[in-house]
């Protein structure tokens, strides 16, 4: 892009006190030191991707000690798994992508402009968010009265066991060492997802956001759609084994 | 330039791909089914196959997300192959770990050898009956996991 173009765009209203002589004046929302909006939105686009990446990494450990697991004990998986209720992770699942879905919808309306929209969608997400804590607390505390618990803690009471299961072997605590770290992690990313998306809430209430700059939007959402790939996963592979 | 010119491509603005709201209904209802089929799989024992089939059906609802809810489609082309280089990296976490773990022969007692533990054959590596029991080394101790 040449450097004409951009500086001539940001000439534009506040331009007359220029402060350093860069000609550098955009809507308030420009950090000073990005030339156009669009350099600034690919920007945290890519930074927010790399650290996607990171994220996606840092899970991939988790995910390859079950791997590990699951090919040293195959029926300790297939026993342990019958212990998690289906029903409720399939219900999980749902309302998950179904905030997937309003997190698309929330950065839409933000690119259209419609500030109401967006508002009622990330409520919508953070409904769904705390939804989904809310049957995961649920299903945390039938392994906790069951003893189904990770490591050394792990003690199961055969009177709290899932009726006509099949026999758990010593070593289903690795499956629930797995599933609570697992489970654990991506609990703690949903939480921190439900924080930024009160916080973009708020910050589109005070009408911070329009077409022109709804960067912040589609960034919290790219987050939540993370939380969502990894749950996608994650189903699956601890639920229906 | 002409101010005229501004108003296009290059004009320094962002411009982002909307999608219809439409399409991204179909998205969700192409996830929902998606989650339908990999449940009412769970309940047809396809031995081997099963696993592959789950992890073919999460990478599906993971593209139908990453390509669509994340704008990968319509994003900066250098955003997707940072996603693509993590998603091979993994690949390479996975495929080195696994490689690993199945082909580490433990100790089989009687013999006094290293055996691979899924198909019971002679570990490479490991030691031929009637050598010594000391300096088996680290690989032994992956046994104990059994």
């Amino acid at each position: 892009m040449s450097s004409e173009a951009a500086a001539s765009v940001h000439e534009a209203p506040e331009g007359a006190h220029g402060h350093d002589g860069h000609g550098h004046h955009g809507p308030k929302w420009l950090a000073h030191h990005f030339d156009t909006p669009a350099q600034q939105f690919d920007a945290a686009k890519l930074g927010m991707w790399a650290f996607l990446a990171q994220e996606l990494l840092f899970f991939s450990g988790l995910f390859v000690a079950y791997g590990v697991y699951r090919s040293w004990y195959p029926e300790t998986f297939r026993a342990a798994s019958h212990q998690l209720n289906k029903e409720m992770g399939a219900f999980n699942t749902v309302v998950l992508l179904f905030s997937s879905f309003t997190a698309a919808m929330a950065v839409r309306s933000a690119q259209v402009g419609k500030q109401k929209a967006t508002g009622n969608y990330l409520l919508a997400t953070i409904a769904c968010a705390c939804g989904f804590l809310v049957v995961k607390y649920f299903e945390y505390s039938h392994k906790f009265h069951a003893g189904l618990l990770p490591g050394r803690f792990f003690h199961p009471h055969a009177d709290h066991l899932v009726a006509g299961s099949p026999p758990l072997p010593e070593t289903a605590s690795s499956f629930f060492s797995i599933y609570f770290m697992t489970t654990g992690v991506h609990g703690v990313h949903v939480l921190i997802g439900i924080g930024v998306l009160i916080w973009i809430w708020l910050r589109n209430n005070r009408g911070e956001f329009s077409k022109e700059y709804f960067t912040a939007v589609d960034i919290a959402a790219l987050y939540w759609h993370l939380v969502d790939l990894v749950w996608i996963y994650l189903f699956p592979l601890l639920y229906l084994v | 330039m002409s101010s005229a010119d501004h108003a296009h491509a290059d004009d320094g603005a962002v411009h982002a791909h909307v999608s219809p709201s439409l399409f991204y209904v179909a998205v969700f209802v192409g996830l929902l089914v998606l989650t339908g089929l990999t449940v009412g799989q769970s309940y047809v024992d396809l031995g081997k196959l099963n696993i592959i089939l789950v992890i073919l059906i999460a990478s599906l609802k993971a593209s139908l997300v990453v390509t669509f809810f994340m704008h990968l489609r319509w994003d900066n082309k250098f955003n997707a192959l940072i996603f693509i280089s993590c998603i091979f990296f993994i690949g390479v976490f996975f495929a080195y770990t696994m490689n690993d773990t199945d082909r580490r022969g433990e100790l089989d007692p009687d013999q006094n050898v290293h055996i691979l533990p899924k198909t019971g054959e002679r570990a490479p590596g490991g030691r031929a009956a009637g050598e010594g029991h000391e300096g088996t080394g680290g690989t032994g101790g992956v046994g104990e996991h059994h």
